[in-house]
């Protein structure tokens, strides 16, 4: 123990141990992250393009809303493996499924329950029901209502920005005509196409007009973006088309 | 500064160290607990062991990028035994495979499924699965919508606890509904129709079910019901036309106008006439692939059973 | 050293900049813990949302968490790392204009934070929500910080550097290791609050847990153990148990806290191999972090009446007790059959507030009525009134804890219940209402906490009042005289 008397007398020296005792772990279990080869599934459809496409404009800007309000606090998106979650929310979540999330939104407490597998399971009427008043379809539901979502209208002045800084940080929204072309690709023409920084305006129009999602065609609501958002959880891997087992590979 | 004495506790006899901080501060020299050192060993074993067991250190040139451990899961695939090191998802696919509750759990949704609806009664332990496979389900799916009792919300989604069907009672059918979704749709009318007419066909429906109406109002509305399209669709004589899930207007079961929660005359008439001129557009959504085969056929009993309470 | 100590007190250190933080310190304890109950309500009684968007759960919930642990705890652990440092170093603290501006920098980022959330300004990662022009003020206010502490370490008029201060020290540095890597994101524009982080999915869960825990582990943990190894054995006048115990624990918790982040994402799609390194390691927390508490209790021995005497001894032994019996309930959470039950339940909310109100908040609460009347020369208006926080203090943790057991092995145990043929036994909305009882007790055990944190707030000032008039009646005697 004798030694330790040179540390605790070198203020510097305590400095430099300290930071490299707290440095290890973080690098050992962040860095392989980024290179072993499972760590994020390769998910493909039947015509070998990706099943998991970034968002669309309208869908991203519904995700900026589900985090402006904290939805996170009182609901995960991850379902587990086990056989209760696979009963009551469906197949597992892959890494692959968020693998365009900026911020990731798995969540670390369900007060409501798991939004991970969440598309389709619901109207569009309904969700804008039960967000403006949860308790006008679930009585006993404790979520707070959210009635402003239908009033406030969408803010699309900087979606091309949001839309830009996302490609900066990585994910393939396409400004040039090569990206554009190498999202074809990827994603094929449809989701290509979706992708298009400088369409971001008129594809969400395009997007509302087709879904109408708040129910009110003459307005573009922060609901909209919402709804759009919900309705997209989950559904972009087709499960029935893999074999379970294919996804145990990655692990 | 220079050091400072070692001083002896008179009540421990514990040593200190020598340094002196802030006037009094001081360390005794004790050495570590040894419960505590042997405590800590002993969950040093328990990592290692740990880490012998189950995929952990993340490795460069191994082949899966981290060591895999030792233990292992045995599953099935493609008829074939496969065993994998013990992974999370290996896990679940063995338990829902292998594991006694779900082969239970699938056993008894094959045979319930395979089991013609009437017959599920003769048997209890069938009768009581169908129950118990339903209430939660229901409540996990459908009763955001149908509600807990599948009374459903007036103007919104339809009672499904009643014996009245949108789309036919038969079992098919429902199966088909919960299947595939439904899209509930009565083009508006307040283009087509004149507000008059409205009010008068609404007098007409009304009376249908045996409502009081206006007498007057009643004869002019049965014309714009027979020429106007709502004997298209709900049948010259009112009852529906299962095909299209166009509702009975005879039967006093009302799914979107609000004619049980309206008193007077007038309330009811509104009521139908807010249906008539807005039209209908709601969505059932498709269940298949959310539930498997079998899990659906059994939800399916469970409705039927609930509606013939 | 004679010549340090031969000067009067009040010139020899910096004690307006501890003030100052100590004072804060109390103010965002009742602003955060009474947003704590106010969120708590909410959940028991949801009508108080009040279709007030700013105000609604979702929100408020950060506003809470921030509050505490950076409002309270941050004010609270400059308040004591300052005063501590400059005590066991015997000088005056380095740089006292950049001490003013740690202050400012840190209370105003914490005030722009907080409004910013109920705004719906989040980058929506737990404890690191602040977007990312706050984030650059505290990087700021954390850099200088840590020159601060350095720098008065340095002019240290002892040879050896105290315990307490290497806990602080790992602290500084921990914190300004994950806020910078965690918080790396691109904003949307240079005058817009929203930016994107730079990780996605994954990567970035396992970054934010990471950071999450070490928030845990180094804000609220070995910070505070800092903040604990002088406070206790001055407050008891007994020397620290055993020194070798120190500086085994001190390398080892500084070094495993660090693994454990994944604990936070057992059973998620993050590979499994980083979940059993956290898994293990957390186990191997389990005896370091006693041995901290061991250190604490231990230092007692031979002064146990203390226990009965004196109700800051009580604070400060009780923060013991809960911050082993936390140490104990998360090795055991960190385990994944464990955490199969207890993830994203109230279990671990339950967890949380052992650790924040059992240790954190009573050891903070300690050490303040410690400080308070060295720092203003005076003695404390009541002793009564602190056994009486004290009590309720208790009552609250207890109650609080109890009721997140009930409630989340509760829901964790339904949700996973299965009936006699293998379905699923309960539907999800069934354990919300099953919820609503221990989530009232929830509520009033707050509000018992917070109830102490009045009676703490009356009492120390109505001690800085009387300060005031003896200080005043001093100084006009001698100018009479
Ligand atoms: C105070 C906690 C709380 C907050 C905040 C909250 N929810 Fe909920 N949520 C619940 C509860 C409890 C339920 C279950 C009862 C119900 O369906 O209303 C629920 C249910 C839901 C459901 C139905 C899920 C299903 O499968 O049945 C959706 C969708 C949903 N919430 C979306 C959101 C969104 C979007 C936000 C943010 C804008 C949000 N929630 C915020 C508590 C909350
Ligand atoms: C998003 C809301 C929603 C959910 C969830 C939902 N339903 Fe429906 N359901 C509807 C609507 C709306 C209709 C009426 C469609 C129409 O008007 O034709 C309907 C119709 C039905 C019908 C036909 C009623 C009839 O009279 O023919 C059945 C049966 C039914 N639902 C069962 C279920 C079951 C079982 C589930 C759960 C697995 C479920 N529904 C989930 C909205 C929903
Ligand atoms: C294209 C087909 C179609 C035509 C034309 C049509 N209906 Fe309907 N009607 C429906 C369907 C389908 C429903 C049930 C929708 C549902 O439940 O989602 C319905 C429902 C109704 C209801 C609500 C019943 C309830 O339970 O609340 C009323 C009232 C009604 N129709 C009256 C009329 C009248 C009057 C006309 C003519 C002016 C008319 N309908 C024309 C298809 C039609
Ligand atoms: C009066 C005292 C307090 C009350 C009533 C209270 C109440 C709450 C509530 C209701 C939540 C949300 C739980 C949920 O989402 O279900 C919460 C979360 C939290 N609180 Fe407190 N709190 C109090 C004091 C504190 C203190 C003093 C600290 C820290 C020093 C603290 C730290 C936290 C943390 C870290 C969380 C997040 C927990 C998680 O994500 O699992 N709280 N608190
Ligand atoms: C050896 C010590 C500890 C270990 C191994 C440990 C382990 C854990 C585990 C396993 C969880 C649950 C994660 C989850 O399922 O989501 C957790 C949550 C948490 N613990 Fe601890 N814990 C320890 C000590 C403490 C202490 C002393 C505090 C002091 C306040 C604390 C504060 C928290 C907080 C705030 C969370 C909630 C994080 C969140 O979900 O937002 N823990 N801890
Ligand atoms: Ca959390
Ligand atoms: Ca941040
Ligand atoms: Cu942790």
């Amino acid at each position: 123990m004798l030694k330790h008397e040179s540390i605790e007398t070198n203020a510097g020296l305590l400095i430099v141990l300290t930071l490299v005792a707290i440095s290890i772990g973080g690098l050992v279990e962040i860095v392989p992250l980024f290179y072993i080869k499972g760590t994020v599934e390769d998910v493909r459809k039947e015509d070998g393009t990706q099943a998991v496409r970034p968002y669309t404009p309208l869908e991203q800007l519904g995700r900026d809303i589900y985090t402006r309000e904290g939805c996170y606090n009182c609901h995960s998106q991850m379902v587990r493996p086990f056989r209760d979650e696979a009963l009551r929310y469906g197949h597992y979540s892959l890494a692959a499924e968020s693998q365009y999330d900026h911020p990731f939104q798995w969540g670390s407490k369900r007060t409501g329950p798991d939004l991970a597998r969440l598309g389709g399971k619901y109207s569009d009427a309904w969700h804008v029901q039960h967000l403006v008043r949860p308790k006008s379809v679930v009585p006993e539901s404790i979520m707070p209502n959210y009635p402003w979502l239908l009033k406030d209208e969408l803010d699309i002045s900087n979606v091309q920005a949001k839309l830009t800084a996302l490609k900066g940080v990585g994910v393939p929204y396409s400004l040039t005509t090569q990206e554009y072309d190498a999202n074809v690709k990827n994603f094929g023409e449809d989701v290509a196409k979706k992708l298009v920084i400088a369409n971001a305006e008129t594809l969400i129009a395009e997007q509302v007009e087709r879904a109408n999602y708040d129910g009110n065609p003459a307005k573009l609501s922060e609901m909209d973006a919402l709804v759009a958002y919900l309705q997209v959880l989950g559904t972009m891997i087709d499960f029935k088309k893999h074999d379970a087992a294919e996804f145990i590979e990655f692990r | 500064m220079a050091e400072h004495e070692v001083i002896k506790d008179p009540i421990t006899g514990a040593e200190t160290t020598g340094h002196v901080w802030d006037d009094t501060l001081m360390e005794f020299n004790n050495p570590l607990p040894l419960w505590w050192v042997w405590a800590f060993y002993g969950t040093v074993i328990f990592s290692i062991v740990y880490w012998i067991l189950f995929p952990a250190w993340p490795i460069g040139f191994l082949e899966k990028g981290y060591t895999t451990g030792i233990k292992t899961i045995s599953y099935e695939k493609n008829g074939e035994e496969v065993t994998r090191h013990w992974n999370t998802r290996s896990l679940l696919w063995a338990d829902m495979h292998r594991g006694p509750e779900e082969a239970k759990r699938q056993e008894m949704l094959k045979v319930v499924a395979e089991t013609p609806f009437d017959d599920i009664a003769k048997d209890p332990q069938k009768a009581q699965f169908v129950q118990a496979y339903g209430k939660n389900t229901f409540a996990d799916n459908c009763a955001g919508c149908h509600q807990a009792g599948g009374q459903g919300v007036i103007g919104h989604y339809p009672n499904i606890a009643d014996d009245a069907w949108l789309w036919g009672s038969d079992v098919a059918q429902i199966e088909a509904t919960i299947r595939g979704g439904r899209n509930g749709m009565m083009p508006a009318h307040k283009d087509i129709l004149t507000p008059e007419e409205i009010g008068n066909v609404s007098n007409y429906v009304l009376s249908l079910s045996g409502e009081t109406a206006n007498a007057e109002a009643v004869t002019a509305g049965k014309l714009v019901f027979d020429t106007k399209g709502c004997a298209g669709c709900h049948t010259p004589a009112g009852t529906g036309m299962a095909a299209l899930g166009a509702a009975n207007l005879t039967d006093k079961i009302w799914t979107q106008a609000n004619v049980p929660g309206a008193d007077t005359l007038e309330d009811k008439v509104a009521a139908v006439s807010g249906v008539i001129s807005g039209g209908i557009q709601r969505q059932m959504p498709a269940f298949d692939g959310r539930l498997s085969e079998n899990e659906i056929k059994v939800l399916v009993s469970y409705v039927k059973l609930m509606s013939a309470q | 050293m004679m010549a340090h100590s031969a000067a009067a007190p009040v010139e020899q250190y910096n004690y307006d900049i501890v003030k100052k933080f100590t004072i804060m310190a109390i103010v965002w304890g009742i602003a955060g813990m009474t947003t704590g109950v106010y969120i708590a309500s909410e959940l028991a009684w949801p009508f108080l949302n009040f279709d007030i968007a700013q105000i609604t759960f979702g929100r408020l919930r950060p506003v809470h968490t921030s509050g505490v642990i950076f409002g309270f705890g941050g004010n609270a652990l400059f308040a004591t790392s300052f005063y501590v440092v400059q005590r066991t170093c015997q000088t005056r603290l380095w740089g006292s204009g950049l001490a003013e501006f740690c202050f400012w920098g840190w209370n105003i980022a914490l005030v722009v934070a907080g409004i910013g959330y109920t705004l719906g300004i989040t980058q929506a990662r737990e404890y690191a929500e602040p977007e990312w022009y706050v984030d650059l003020l505290i990087a700021v206010v954390w850099v200088v910080y840590f020159l601060i502490f350095t720098m008065t370490l340095m002019r240290r008029s002892q040879p050896h550097i105290y315990v307490a201060n290497w806990f602080y020290m790992a602290f500084i540095l921990a914190v300004a290791l994950l806020h910078i890597f965690n918080n790396l994101a691109l904003p949307v524009s240079f005058f817009g609050a929203k930016s994107y982080s730079l990780f996605s999915g994954a990567q970035d869960a396992m970054t934010q847990w990471w950071y999450g825990h070490n928030a845990v582990g180094f804000f609220l943990t070995a910070a505070f153990l800092g903040m604990m190894y002088y406070f206790v054995p001055k407050q008891a006048g007994r020397p620290v148990y055993s020194y070798r115990l120190s500086i085994v624990h001190f390398w080892a918790l500084g070094f495993m806290y660090m693994w454990v982040g994944t604990h936070h994402l057992h059973w998620t799609a993050i590979p499994d191999w980083t979940s059993s390194l956290a898994a293990a390691f957390s186990i191997l927390l389990l005896m370091p972090s006693w041995g901290g508490m061991i250190n604490g209790v231990m230092t007692l021995s031979g002064a146990w009446d203390k226990l009965r005497s004196d109700p800051i001894m009580m604070f400060l032994i009780t923060s013991l007790s809960f911050y082993g019996m936390s140490t104990f309930e998360g090795p055991m959470m960190a385990l994944k059959s464990v955490n199969a039950l207890s993830h994203y339940t109230d279990w671990t909310v339950g967890h949380v507030h052992s650790g924040a109100l059992g240790w954190v908040a009573m050891v903070s609460i300690g050490s303040i009525y410690h400080m308070i009347p060295r720092l203003w020369n005076t003695t404390l208006y009541s002793t009564r009134l602190i056994y009486a926080h004290f009590f309720l203090a208790t009552i609250g943790i207890l109650l609080y804890i109890t009721a997140m057991w009930v409630s989340g092995i509760g829901q964790g145990l339904m949700l996973r219940a299965f009936d006699d043929f293998g379905n699923l036994k309960y539907s999800f909305i069934e354990t919300v209402v099953f919820m609503h009882g221990p989530l009232m007790a929830r509520a009033i055990g707050g509000m018992f906490f917070v109830s102490g944190m009045l009676i703490m707030a009356y009492n120390v000032y109505m001690t800085l009042k009387n300060a005031k008039r003896v200080e005043a009646s001093d100084a006009s005697t001698s100018a009479t005289a």
